[in-house]
């Protein structure tokens, strides 16, 4: 087997316009969790279209399983899963109907579909609910069916796009462990998802994309240190008021603090030290505040600052931490 | 459990009809959990025929013949064009949900799809064709010839609806929604359906109307079902598709075969999202 599940190299994709994929290239270590990070737009569903024979690209080359994905599409279909973003399942079957279809379409033969089908059923905890028909499921069932309906052959390289958006918190953490008990049979798995803490469940490599492009990758400890370096927050009283709050900020942290009306944020690595020396020292420079906290980035902070391009830096204390970090990140 | 891949030609062939087959029975299992539709494609064809034979039978003469035998073979081929929007709409829903992705990604034959779902147009309508033509055994419409004859009378209304529902598997596969595709089939289906020799003689209808019917694959299928079922098949023309009615219905018919297959298997393989 190859040393790659998936190797792909400079991928251009345009529709009209738009170019949804702008040089993207992805290698994912065959039997790993690799999972794509990106916001709406960035290219996360175009990429795994290109991937699983959906789409061809307008560049770039793309192996998957061992065979190249424009020469030889059959021979990926027949090593590949893919659960996309909307349900699969034909609502006005049964889950046991939808499972023994997906088994004679893979030519098991009627008899061994329907004993894979009784098979998946149970692992999936869909026992009780296999004969009634998939309109009645729920959100979870619906997705924990789609993920049995790709492993009726098991497959070497399983695409999931944005497998739990829209879950609740329950159904999630199922596909999770399902995801889990697949990578443990040894099946690669690439995920699209918006949510960090999910690439930080389940991958081994994170890569953030942004504009069509590999904004960063990493393990999900090395992206974290990256972007979620705690920030300190304060409101000042007034806007006026905030630019000498964030001298002060400055100060104290020896990062630039960013300004937005009365609120200014800063990356504070030392935590809740920062917190009380700053505390000092804005009672030193006889500041008021509204408010003063330590908070952890919220995703769109943490996509804003790995996808935001090196500025000069006005202030000249040095280039922000994370930007420095996301640009070392994309060059190894 | 892994996937079985086909290696020789006969494999690939095998696998290709078995692809085919279970998608077909795939749209057939689901039929069976919508009863509403299909109780409403059974009340249609009824409708039809008492409607169409006697309100337009009370009024509409052809040739001094029974309007009612010459009417039924006309009604039965305008059902099977009816497969046309109920396949329109059936693959634009599928073209625009995720099903249509995961099949595309599977080691499956291209076509199995479309050919599912045209194929299971077939053997979902097939209780309403027999209903139809009990209806039309009790208004009184009698086939006169023999078994044989009026066997290949009907396999050629079923050919032909296979033909329309290849139209209406084009028409799902451009149009942008299920809403769209409907009323994209409506057109054909009105077009053809009275552009036509269905229920009235073209050599009454104004000269550009009388070319198109005459030329129109329905009226050729309409008096090759006539001829073959021995019915009424008002005044003899000599225009040659209404002349020879049974070569020109089979020629029209795989006109339409060989231009709607291969539109609507190329729509398919067009990205769609």
């Amino acid at each position: 087997m190859a040393e790659f599940a998936v190797l792909a190299d400079g991928l251009v994709k345009r529709y009209g316009a738009t170019t949804a994929l702008a040089g993207a290239s992805l290698h994912v270590a065959t039997g790993s969790v690799c999972a794509v990070l990106g916001r709406n737009g960035a290219g996360k569903t175009t990429a795994v279209r290109v991937l699983t024979t959906l789409t061809r690209p307008d560049a770039g080359t793309v192996r998957v399983a061992g065979f190249d994905v424009l020469r030889e599409p059959s021979r990926v279909r027949a090593r590949i899963g893919l659960i996309g973003q909307s349900t699969s399942m034909d609502e006005l079957l049964t889950g046991r109907a939808n499972l023994e279809v997906i088994g004679r379409l893979h030519h098991l033969g009627a008899r061994a579909a329907r004993a894979r089908a009784v098979e998946l059923l149970t692992s999936f905890r869909l026992v009780d609910a296999g004969d009634r028909l998939v309109k009645t499921y729920s959100g979870g069932m619906r997705r924990r069916l789609d993920l049995a309906a790709s492993l009726v052959t098991s497959p070497q390289v399983l695409f999931l796009d944005e497998p739990t958006t829209g879950l609740d918190p329950i159904a999630r953490s199922d596909v999770w462990q399902a995801v889990r008990d697949l990578v443990a049979g040894g099946t690669t798995v690439v995920l699209t998802t918006q949510y960090l803490e999910e690439a930080d469940q389940l991958a081994d490599t994170v890569v953030v994309m942004d504009r069509g492009r590999i904004a960063a990758s990493g393990t999900p400890d090395a992206l974290k240190r990256r972007v979620g370096a705690t920030r300190i927050q304060v409101v000042a009283v007034d806007a006026p008021g905030a630019s000498e709050v964030a001298s002060a900020v400055e100060a104290v942290v020896g990062t630039r603090a960013d300004v937005t009306g009365r609120t200014v944020t800063a990356d504070a690595p030392a935590g809740v030290a920062s917190l009380g020396e700053l505390i000092g020292e804005l009672g030193r420079r006889q500041l008021a505040v509204e408010d003063v906290g330590l908070h952890r980035p919220s995703m769109d902070e943490v996509f804003a600052r790995l996808t935001r391009r090196p500025l000069p830096y006005p202030t000249g204390r040095g280039a922000p931490a994370a930007t420095a970090a996301a640009a070392a990140g994309a060059r190894s | 459990m892994s996937a079985v891949e086909a290696t020789t030609w006969s494999q690939r062939f095998g696998f290709g009809v078995a692809d085919a087959y279970n998608l077909t029975r795939r749209y057939v299992l689901r039929a069976r959990h919508q009863p509403d539709v299909v109780i409403g494609t059974l009340l249609l064809p009824i409708v039809f025929v008492v409607l169409f034979g006697y309100i337009f039978g009370s009024s509409i003469s052809v040739g001094g013949g029974n309007y009612r035998s010459y009417l039924m073979s006309g009604l039965f081929a305008q059902t099977m064009m009816y497969s046309a929007g109920s396949v329109a709409v059936a693959v634009s829903t599928d073209m625009s949900e995720g099903v249509i992705d995961r099949f595309k990604a599977m080691p499956i034959l291209r076509s199995a799809v479309l050919i599912g779902r045209t194929a299971s147009a077939l053997v979902v309508g097939l209780p309403a064709f027999l209903v139809m033509i009990g209806c039309a055994l009790i208004v009184g419409w009698r086939p006169h010839t023999g078994i044989g004859q009026t066997v290949a009378g009907f396999l050629l209304l079923l050919l032909f609806g296979q033909a329309c529902a290849w139209l209406g598997a084009y028409l799902g596969v451009v149009a942008r929604s299920a809403q769209a595709a409907e009323s994209l089939a409506m057109l054909p289906s009105f077009v053809l359906g009275f552009v036509s020799n269905v229920f009235v003689d073209p050599a009454r209808l104004p000269t550009w109307l009388r070319v198109a019917a005459e030329w129109n694959p329905l009226s050729a299928v309409v008096t090759a079902a006539r001829r073959l079922f021995g019915n009424e098949s008002g005044p003899a023309s000599d225009v040659w598709p209404l002349a020879h009615p049974i070569p020109a219905a089979l020629l029209l018919t795989a006109v339409m075969f060989a231009v709607f297959v291969p539109l609507a298997l190329r729509g398919y393989e067009r990205e769609h999202g």
